[in-house]
């Protein structure tokens, strides 16, 4: 759907490879679509009987197979939804995920699943509560070689685990493989992780916020594994965060949501220096960005996220819009295109 | 009384704080010097477990159980802190400095009401009738852009930005000279995070008290701050202007976190962290504590910590490579 236009200010060698791999991206090779999703979640309270949390409403968008998508957007914006909608951890309650062109079934068989599991996988965001303290490394890890039946023997599963820690930095991996997740940090914690999602070698990787939780300096590490496993297994990422500089380092397009729906949606240039939505304007004007100097324009906003239960009619950012207009609140606008690829929802 | 420099609200010298725990004395603040100037706004950055906090609340004088302040002057104003009583502390702690926490979202009692939990600390250190502490109460509510309606609301009823500008209007309501700030922002999105920012620096350039402002996120302290601080492993290696910090760090570990934080404009590059881990403050490692995960380290680095080397602008650094380069700083 995107294609990146000027390559020029990519420096490195290896970045070209990563931001252009043209033979991948000249087949348009469509290997996640979403079509028009809404997921509503009923609150079943005594005084709220029959009120949903609109979540996720009205999602479109589409991904080629070697791309990474970014979604971008504040706490409660419906990210991490939607990336547990993709992994079937939540059935839509409308619309079609379209998964290698093919819709994803309402229901689908176990056997189905693990097949489905195989191909797309989860990277959660809290490295310390998804790791079983019970356990150690080498069970965690040996769990998708036994499920997904990728190796036989015990020594062979060993073998594989092994692998796995060299790919992702931890080595030796004879020091880790037989420690506990309290006894990692949570850096490693969260390359054990990367480990446990990469074993299946899957089509699509879904992360979210993978680095939120971890200490700055260790940021970076955790990104740069990951552009470096997917530029050697090529495979897909949609990526959850809600750091718009974070979101460019890592991905050719970005999605910005705000209160359950796409905002914009274009390549990571046209988003972020070609913005079209006053909602993405108010994010990039948050963002802490020193080399931009220290004098700096003052935020205009009032109010705050709205309610999901009793989203604001219309343009759901209408009442913190500083351009809001009298249709802003009457009706939902649609998804317009501004250029090649890049789309905003305002009637802007 | 140790001899204090004109304007200097807060001097610390040779301050070593740490955990008293079964196996030895875990050192989080170790021989830590610096000066605040009134209304002069301090940045202090480092990685989770670098002794941020237990610096805080030695400032405080806050640390309690197995955590003490070993030696070292804190002077507020012509006051050694770290010298006084729980009682005499008492009557200082929020009258002449003041702390707005790390969990702010959690620190606010969920069954008493706002506005009573601001009056409670003028009650507590002042003779004010009740509609005059209310009035105040009310008054800094305002400050902080809450409207004086929600003296009556209870927490939960406040939104997560709401709260943290209660937590700052409570932190200013007895008008103290330093505000120490650790880590306000850190659990709030973005947009609030940028709003409640230029509100804490709109109320500072109001009514000029000093801050020090605790955060993981240097990119953020760039901005905001005129003194930058880098803390690692219970020591500053780091400090001088935050312009000059930014545009020139000095020591290894301050040029590593300046490339840990991805641009929003400019071209892309290739960023790389840091390697490793910081070390384990029960057995910190001869020398420069930094020297494990340093790319320039040089025998020496491991051998013997470094002195306190001084730029012409003040701008210090603990760092071998600057040996025959710079001064000494002699303070």
């Amino acid at each position: 759907m995107m294609v990146i236009k000027s390559l020029a200010n990519y420096t490195e060698k290896k970045w070209v490879r990563i931001m252009n791999n043209p033979e991948k991206q000249t087949k348009e090779d469509v290997i996640l679509q979403l079509k028009h999703v809404n997921k509503h979640f009923p609150i079943h309270t005594f005084r709220s009987y029959g009120a949903v949390v609109h979540a996720m409403d009205d999602v479109s968008f589409q991904l080629n197979r070697g791309e990474i998508l970014a979604i971008v957007g504040e706490s409660g914006s419906g990210k991490t939804t939607t990336a547990n909608v993709i992994s079937r951890l939540y059935i839509q309650t409308a619309g079609e995920v379209l998964f290698e062109k093919e819709p994803l079934p309402e229901k689908m068989t176990k056997k189905e699943e693990i097949a489905y599991r195989k191909k797309a996988q989860m990277i959660f965001q809290d490295p310390f509560s998804s790791l079983n303290p019970t356990h150690t490394i080498a069970s965690i890890l040996s769990r998708p070689f036994v499920i997904h039946k990728l190796a036989k023997g015990k020594r062979a599963i060993r073998e594989g685990i092994k692998d796995l820690l060299i790919q992702v930095g931890l080595e030796p991996p004879d020091q880790f493989i037989d420690k506990f997740p309290h006894e990692l940090s949570g850096g490693q914690r969260q390359r054990v992780n990367i480990a446990r999602t990469f074993s299946v070698n899957p089509e699509l990787v879904l992360a979210d916020e993978p680095t939120s939780m971890l200490d700055v300096s260790i940021r970076m590490s955790i990104m740069n594994i990951m552009l470096d496993l997917k530029e050697q297994k090529g495979m897909t990422y949609v990526y959850i965060t809600h750091d718009l500089a974070g979101a460019r380092y890592m991905a050719q397009n970005i999605a910005v949501m705000y209160a359950g729906m796409i905002m914009e949606i274009g390549s990571a240039t046209q988003v972020i220096n070609e913005t079209y939505h006053p909602y993405t304007k108010l994010l990039k004007s948050a963002a802490p960005a020193p080399e931009m100097g220290l004098k700096r324009k003052k935020l205009i906003t009032k109010g705050d996220i709205p309610s999901l239960v009793n989203p604001p009619s219309g343009c759901r950012f209408h009442p913190r819009c500083p351009y809001a207009q009298d249709i802003c609140s009457k009706e939902i606008p649609q998804m317009k295109k501004v250029d090649e690829g890049h789309y905003a929802r305002c009637v802007l | 009384m140790m001899d204090m420099e004109k304007n200097n609200v807060l001097q610390i010298k040779e301050l070593k704080a740490g955990y008293e725990i079964k196996s030895g004395f875990v050192g989080a603040v170790d021989d830590v010097s610096f000066s605040l100037k009134k209304g002069e706004f301090l940045g202090i950055a480092g990685e989770s477990g670098c002794g941020k906090s237990t610096l805080a609340y030695a400032i405080m004088n806050l640390l309690r159980d197995n955590g003490c302040i070993q030696s070292g002057t804190v002077q507020l104003n012509d006051v050694n802190i770290a010298s006084l009583s729980e009682v005499e502390m008492k009557k200082i702690r929020w009258v002449d400095l003041s702390m707005v926490f790390q969990s702010a979202m959690n620190a606010l009692n969920p069954v008493l009401k706002i506005g009573e939990q601001l009056t409670d600390a003028i009650f507590a250190h002042q003779d004010l009738s009740r509609t005059k502490a209310q009035a105040r109460a009310k008054e800094v509510l305002e400050l902080v852009d809450i409207s004086s309606e929600r003296y009556d609301a209870y927490p939960h009823q406040l939104s997560g930005g709401m709260k943290q500008r209660v937590m700052i209007a409570m932190a200013l309501i007895l008008q103290p000279d330093l505000v120490i700030m650790d880590e306000p922002t850190t659990a709030l999105d973005v947009v609030v995070q940028r709003t409640i920012i230029e509100k804490i620096q709109e109320l500072q350039r109001q009514f000029d008290f000093s801050v020090i402002f605790i955060t993981h996120d240097l990119s953020l302290l760039v901005e905001i701050s005129d003194k930058l601080a880098i803390m690692y492993a219970g020591k500053i290696i780091e400090f001088g202007n935050a312009h000059d910090v930014f545009t020139d760090p000095l020591h290894p570990y301050t040029e590593g976190l300046m490339a840990s934080f991805p641009a929003l404009t400019g071209p892309i590059k290739r960023m790389g962290g840091i390697e490793g881990k910081p070390p384990d403050l029960l057995n910190p490692p001869e020398g420069c504590r930094f020297a494990p995960r340093c790319q320039k380290a040089m025998d020496i680095c491991r051998r013997e910590y470094p002195k306190e080397y001084v730029k012409n602008d003040g701008h210090k650094v603990s760092c071998q490579l600057y040996r025959e380069k710079m001064g000494e700083n002699h303070e």
